[in-house]
């Protein structure tokens, strides 16, 4: 399904170059629910950014669906991103203007999706995370973890085979993170392909398989 | 689209102040444009107006005319000459005027005062729809030592008014009052000040019976200036001179008047322009700021799967919907503006304008203000949707 092969992310700061990843191979399978822990400053987002083609690698490649992303054009990216991936940030980063259903209409919209589609579509996904009640209201009148769910009902609107969470569950209580890790694992039994990041051993023990970041490498656990 | 549009109507309502002086500088740009243009359409309504009702109509004096009425004289026509131009095709009919300035006495007081002689017959077939008479009557065929005096003449040359059946000495004979014209003002004003006798008296007082100028008024408006030219031709031949005379049709003083309008209208929009410069850049800033406070929003955006374009329309959405809004509001502005402009002219100068708002001035105002307001926005738009993902996201 994804598969990282050589990867390298040097960030420049003026002359300073920052290594972020080093040499990263990674194959994840359909169907895999994973988790990379590891502690802050390792290299967990950067490599996250790149497996969910927000940003580009300094070397090697990422192959979604054996295709290598390095070969994409902007637009194509951005239609991977939109059909294929669904990205959970850990601050939510939903649009604040608008409500919880807008804001999940928001990825089918871009696809074009007509309106009453859309809108019915978001209904279905915000129940689904247990927010029908909701359904209409702005952000900032929600609680962390109810915004968490909004993002993951939003992750959800194209219906992406794969989920990516970067610390989905580092801003809300550990009951809250639960619940969503219990979300999270039912998405993976609908066979979806879940990447969770997480430096909560409670949490990693959800996955199938954990991998450990340490100074932008991957280490076998 | 409608999705667009709302969402781009969240974000500016989200900044109210910012946006609506963005939309107010937009609406100021625009209202300039239209007050100045509807005025100028009103007061050259007001000043062609008058010109139209005497559309078919040539005047032909000596010499090179000019319309502001300085022209060199070359000499006067004879009784030849207007037979001649009696007889091209297409004139239906044509008035010969003497003039000269004569003293003229009323109650003891004197001054100088145009004569115009002219056949009675002629008058009422050439300016009888145009001036008309006030009191009295007109000049009569078998009228002798009578005039016809101007509406200034009768009540301002002379300390005491000049009624009808008044005497008058003109160059020393005695005249009879028989009437007083309308007040004419604008491009007839000089009729005001004019005294009119039949050109038999005309005779006696210049002592000759030279014409200083013809009149025609032509069968059909579209042969004006061809009957207009027939007729330049035909008196330089009888006085053996190349530009012996000028014959000019009042068409193409409209005309003239018109480019002149044309002229004015484009200085007074490109003055305005400026405003809409000012206002361009001012939306263009405002869009910038909008752009830079949303680099968050527009990385979230991009993050979920938006392409270039979807952030680009979104932000070219926002500044067309600011810039229409200014545009109908400077429409409304504009308006207002122009009859407040034509009532004060109307005040200061005593002639009534009043300004002519058109539909497609309006539309045309809502349509200038949405392109200012898409392409002062591209810049910032382009900028947005160039964003990369992560950095945008990054950015708080
Ligand atoms: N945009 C950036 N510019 C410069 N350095 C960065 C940038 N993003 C991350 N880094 C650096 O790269 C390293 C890895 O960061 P990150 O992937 O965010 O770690 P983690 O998510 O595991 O905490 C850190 O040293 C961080 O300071
Ligand atoms: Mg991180």
């Amino acid at each position: 399904m994804i598969r990282a092969e050589n990867l390298s992310k040097v960030y420049r700061m003026g002359k300073i170059e920052v290594p972020a990843l080093r040499d990263v191979n990674l194959e994840i399978e359909k169907d895999e629910f994973l988790a990379i822990v590891g502690s802050s400053g390792s290299g967990k987002s950067t490599l996250l950014n790149m497996l969910g083609c927000l940003d580009k690698p300094t070397s090697g490649a990422v192959f979604i669906d054996d295709v290598n992303t390095a070969s994409l054009s902007e637009n194509e990216l951005a239609e991977i991103r939109r059909e294929k991936i669904g990205f959970i940030f850990q601050q939510f980063n939903l649009i604040h203007s608008l409500n919880a259903l807008e804001n999940v209409s928001l990825p089918m919209f871009f696809a074009g999706v007509g309106r009453d589609e859309r809108m019915k579509r978001a209904a279905e996904l915000l129940a689904k995370v247990g927010l029908e009640k909701r359904m209409h209201h702005k952000p900032s009148e929600l609680s962390g973890g109810q915004q968490q769910r909004v993002a993951i009902a939003r992750a959800l609107s194209n219906n992406p085979e794969i989920i990516i969470g970067d610390e989905p569950t580092g801003n809300v209580d550990s009951e809250t993170g639960n619940a969503i890790m219990d979300i999270l694992k039912g998405l993976n039994s609908e066979g979806r392909t879940v990447i969770v990041v997480t430096h909560d051993a409670e949490i990693a023990a959800h996955a199938h398989r954990v991998k450990r970041m340490k100074d932008g490498r991957l280490l076998e656990q | 689209m409608k999705d667009v549009l709302l969402l781009a109507y969240r974000d500016i309502k989200e900044r109210k102040a910012r946006t609506s002086l963005t939309l107010l500088g937009i609406a100021v740009g625009i209202a300039a444009v239209i007050a100045l243009m509807s005025v100028g359409y009103g007061f050259e309504k007001s000043v062609t107006g008058e010109l139209v009702e005497m559309a078919d109509l040539i005047m032909i004096l000596p010499g090179k005319a000019s319309l502001g009425g300085d022209y060199v004289e070359l000499g006067s026509f004879n009784e030849r000459d207007l037979k001649d131009i009696e007889r091209i095709s297409g004139v239906k009919e044509a008035v010969a005027m003497a003039s000269s300035m004569e003293e003229v006495e009323y109650r003891g007081e004197k001054t100088v005062v145009d004569i115009i002689g002219i056949e009675p017959r002629e008058i009422s077939a050439v300016f009888g729809d145009i001036v008309k008479t006030e009191e009295g009557r007109g000049l009569r065929e078998n009228d002798h030592k009578t005039c016809q005096i101007g509406h200034s003449i009768a009540k301002d040359y002379f300390d005491e008014e000049i009624e009808v059946n008044d005497r008058i000495k003109i160059g020393g004979s005695k005249f009879r009052v028989v009437g007083i014209l309308e007040k004419q003002g604008g491009f007839k004003s000089g009729i005001d000040s004019e005294i009119f006798v039949t050109s038999g008296d005309a005779k006696g007082i210049l002592g000759n019976d030279d014409v200083s100028q013809i009149t025609v008024r032509v069968r059909n408006i579209e042969e004006a200036e061809e009957i207009a030219d027939k007729i330049e031709e035909r008196i330089d031949e009888n006085h053996k001179l190349d530009d012996f005379t000028n014959a000019m049709t009042m068409g193409s003083a409209i005309e003239q008047l018109k480019t002149v309008f044309a002229l004015l209208r484009a200085v007074l929009i490109a003055i305005a322009s400026i405003s809409l410069i000012v206002a361009s850049i001012g939306i263009m800033n405002t869009m910038l700021m909008s752009v830079m406070e949303r680099t968050h929003e527009v990385g979230i955006m991009k993050a979920i799967g938006a392409k270039n374009r979807n952030v680009l329309s979104l932000f070219l959405m926002e500044s067309g919907m600011v810039s229409m809004v200014g545009g109908v509001l400077g429409c409304v502005l504009g308006v207002i503006g122009a009859n407040v402009v034509s009532f004060v002219i109307g005040a200061a100068f005593g002639e009534g304008i009043s300004a002519i708002v058109r539909a497609e001035v309006l539309l045309g105002g809502i349509a200038v203000a949405v392109l200012v307001g898409v392409l002062s926005g591209l810049y910032p738009a382009r900028k947005a949707s160039k964003m990369s993902p992560v950095e945008a996201v990054r950015y708080e």
